[in-house]
């Protein structure tokens, strides 16, 4: 009696722990691979999936005869993320996985009404993934962009952060949004892209959002300001610096690597000083110039003049963000809580109006580390 | 049934760690923000403090639990009340254990499963090896599970590195004040300080050499654990969004991506859960279990295994949501640990001493 008991028990639970009323197997689920939100004229929320078929997946790489699509777009309205993907629902036959969203694009209007409201749903459903890209899209709208045929992969969400590595930036990870949104006194710079009919999709440079008031879109920094800035803010791990020198503006490139950045605070009679030094050693990967890096003058000379061109670009960045924008977009208020945490305090509740006024300093100090595989210039 | 030393060492800080590693990280950060270090270190510090007083006691009576001292030492009656709380921590705990292992697993992966059925399993798991071997299978189980463990922490707060910035830590004591560090303190400092089981788990080791050093260095160990734990959180998530997150260890473990490549490693960390939570509740099933049979004079404590298990079972199934559990952990830190960690074990201290003067009075009255 014990016996039959005691194996009776034991299929019982052998049973109960594999768990298989729980099993959705892959054929029942539709994978969301990116997501697009928008703001509808009438201020609804739209959402767009892209959605991953794994039949045309396989089918591309054996035979290129009867070409599936790899992906598909569904997009749905609705009062929030969820709700949205409910009507999403009605348009498949397989159930939604949330867990392979490699990408969230934000649509501009969406950015200008503001993303903050939206953000819970990614931390708090388990299903959710934390380790997608952020991206907000300029001039369009997010459907257009996931929409588009990426170039390589099958998927464009899967690029999106490839691409930003490419442009030697550190991807930048929903996870690093929700820091910035709930720091002290840092300003979100979101990597913005744009659709082109004729290139497909590129690279806009950055878009600022204002944490302070529902991470409403307030500008966009080209590429090139949002490189300074990303250096700035310790974002960027590699970058390239053309400048034309001499009488026929000749231009001379250098790719900088090992870049540094600091951001020093003095206090003046209780007023605030910023210093911002930039650091970057590099190689010159083409000179079209007369001057001889070999040759110390020369190299001496194009060291300075590289230095002060990238100096004059910062600080119009920095001149830009004071004047046209007047928000902190260099985490400088961050700074200045980790440094002077009480001083920070009496600052920080009209920290908006103070910015513009601040006195800031730039110095920026470029050096070679190898000249290249040419002395002067064939 | 013997309990080696090393084993007291694993089954002490696996039944702490990952408890306080899970649970412990956002409150303490809620309070004191990006100084939640400071508080780990100084929760560490009350808890060696609780373990030392605890394994003082009871090491001075050696091979008897505490139902058996202090029934020895306050009389049968009073003995028998003094317990009375101890039984009512150990209940609570482990149906709240029990309950937040199954709602989180039910939270994760089986979202389809009833919570009563996922509690069952592991009960059953814990009422098979506490039946079958007791104590001893139990000190074996955490001499597996505590280094496998401590493994899987280490390297997931490795695969994090590249995620951290060092900056999230400062200003240190510039936020909050010294008052709210302290405060912050004394949510970890209470799972801590539930090394007072060891008053029943000293009375089997196989020998006493080298005791104090073992318990104490278990619950140093469990604090460094916790430490790291909640630096990498902060690291990595500064000390804003690291309070909002329910499970921030766990977010933590869902933020590792190296290369596109190695992904998805939370999978494995639910293991660690389950081990920490398994031996937890085989540990107080049998530990209330032996106590009640030493309380009531039953010879054989297997047969309150009946009782106990049931009685874990229905406090886990009756607490009907997340304020019960988060009141069952204001209750542990106000009223368990003053009194079950501190005040009784005081007590039996005191009369440990004046028993002992009694004593050897009477020696030399006779002499």
């Amino acid at each position: 009696m014990k016996k039959i008991l005691f194996v009776f028990c034991l299929l019982l639970f052998s049973a109960l722990s594999t768990g298989c009323w729980n099993l959705k197997e892959p054929n029942q689920r539709a994978f969301i691979i990116g997501v697009g939100m928008d703001m509808a004229e009438d201020k609804e929320l739209e959402i767009s999936s892209e959605i991953a078929v794994p039949a045309g997946l396989g089918s591309s790489q054996v035979t290129g005869a009867g070409k599936k699509n790899t992906f598909t777009v569904v997009s749905a309205k609705g009062k929030d993320f969820m709700d949205a993907g409910q009507h999403i629902q009605t348009e498949l036959s397989r159930s939604l996985f949330y867990a392979h969203r490699q990408t969230i694009l934000i649509g501009q209007h969406m950015a200008e009404e503001g993303l903050g409201k939206y953000l819970d749903m990614v931390v708090r459903n388990p299903k959710s993934e934390l380790r997608s890209v952020i991206l907000v899209v300029k001039d369009g709208t997010a459907k257009e962009v996931i929409r588009a045929d990426p170039t390589f992969d099958p998927f464009i969400s899967t690029t999106l952060g490839s691409q930003q590595n490419a442009l030697g930036m550190k991807p930048f990870y929903f996870r690093m949004l929700l820091c910035d949104a709930f720091s002290e006194g840092t300003q979100p710079i979101v990597p913005a892209i744009t659709a082109d009919p004729a290139r497909g999709y590129v690279y806009a440079g950055s878009a600022i959002l204002d944490k302070d008031h529902g991470l409403k879109l307030i500008g966009f920094l080209n590429p090139e300001e949002s490189m300074y800035d990303n250096w700035i803010m310790g974002k960027q791990k590699d970058l390239t610096v053309t400048t034309s020198i001499g009488k026929g503006n000749e231009t001379i490139s250098l790719v900088v690597q090992s870049l540094k950045h600091r951001i020093q605070i003095k206090m003046v009679k209780h007023q605030p000083q910023i210093h911002i030094s930039l650091h970057g050693v590099g190689s010159i990967v083409e000179n079209n110039s007369s001057l001889d890096p070999s040759k110390d003058d020369d190299l001496k000379t194009i060291q300075r003049k590289q230095s002060q061109e990238v100096e004059e670009k910062v600080r119009n960045l920095v001149g830009k963000a004071q004047h046209q924008y007047k928000i902190d977009i260099f985490g400088i208020g961050e700074r200045m809580h980790k440094q002077h945490p009480r001083i920070w305090k009496t600052l920080k509740p009209h920290w908006h109006e103070s910015f513009p006024e601040l006195p800031i300093t730039v110095s920026v100090h470029l050096r070679y580390r190898d000249p290249g595989q040419t002395n002067s210039s064939l | 049934m013997k309990l080696t030393g090393s084993q007291i060492f694993w089954t002490v800080s696996t039944v702490e760690i990952i408890m306080a590693v899970w649970l412990r990280v956002s409150p303490a950060i809620e309070t004191a923000k990006q100084d939640a270090w400071i508080s780990i270190i100084i929760a560490g510090a009350i808890g060696l403090a609780i373990t030392y007083l605890v394994t003082h006691v009871s090491l001075l009576h050696p091979g008897e639990t505490l139902t058996q001292f202090s029934r020895k030492l306050l009389g049968g009656w009073i003995g028998r009340i003094v317990i009375l709380p101890y039984f009512v921590a150990w209940f609570l705990l482990s149906g709240d254990v029990l309950r937040s292992f199954a709602d989180f697993i039910h939270l994760t992966i089986l979202d389809r499963t009833p919570i009563w059925i996922l509690m069952v399993m592991i009960l059953a798991l814990a009422v098979y090896l506490t039946g079958i071997s007791g104590i001893t299978g139990i000190g074996r189980f955490c001499e597996l599970a505590g280094p496998v463990t401590f493994i899987t922490l280490i390297l997931t707060f490795l695969l994090n590195a590249m995620n951290t910035k060092l900056l999230h830590i400062l200003p240190i004591v510039g936020d909050s004040s010294w008052q709210e560090v302290f405060k912050a303190s004394l949510p970890p400092a209470s799972f801590f300080g539930e090394s007072f089981m060891l008053l029943v788990l000293l009375a089997f080791i196989s020998s006493n050499k080298k005791v104090l050093a073992k318990a104490l260095s278990s619950v140093a160990f469990t604090a460094i654990m916790v430490l790291l734990a909640t630096v990498m959180v902060l690291l990595v998530f500064g000390p804003y969004v690291g309070m909002e997150l329910r499970f921030s260890y766990f977010m933590l473990v869902r933020s590792i991506n190296i290369l596109n490549f190695i992904q998805n490693v939370d999978v494995l960390v639910i293991f660690i859960w389950i081990f920490g939570v398994f031996a937890k509740i085989s540990l107080y099933l049998f530990i209330t279990s032996y106590e009640m049979a030493q309380w009531l004079h039953v010879k054989n404590w297997k047969k309150l295994m009946w009782f106990c298990a049931p009685a874990i079972f229905f406090i886990g199934l009756l607490i009907p949501n997340e304020e019960t559990i988060l009141m069952i952990q204001k209750f542990w830190e106000r009223i368990v640990i003053p009194i079950c960690a501190i005040a009784v074990p005081l007590l039996l201290w005191l009369m440990t001493i004046i028993k002992n003067k009694n004593y050897q009075k009477k020696i030399k009255y006779k002499t």
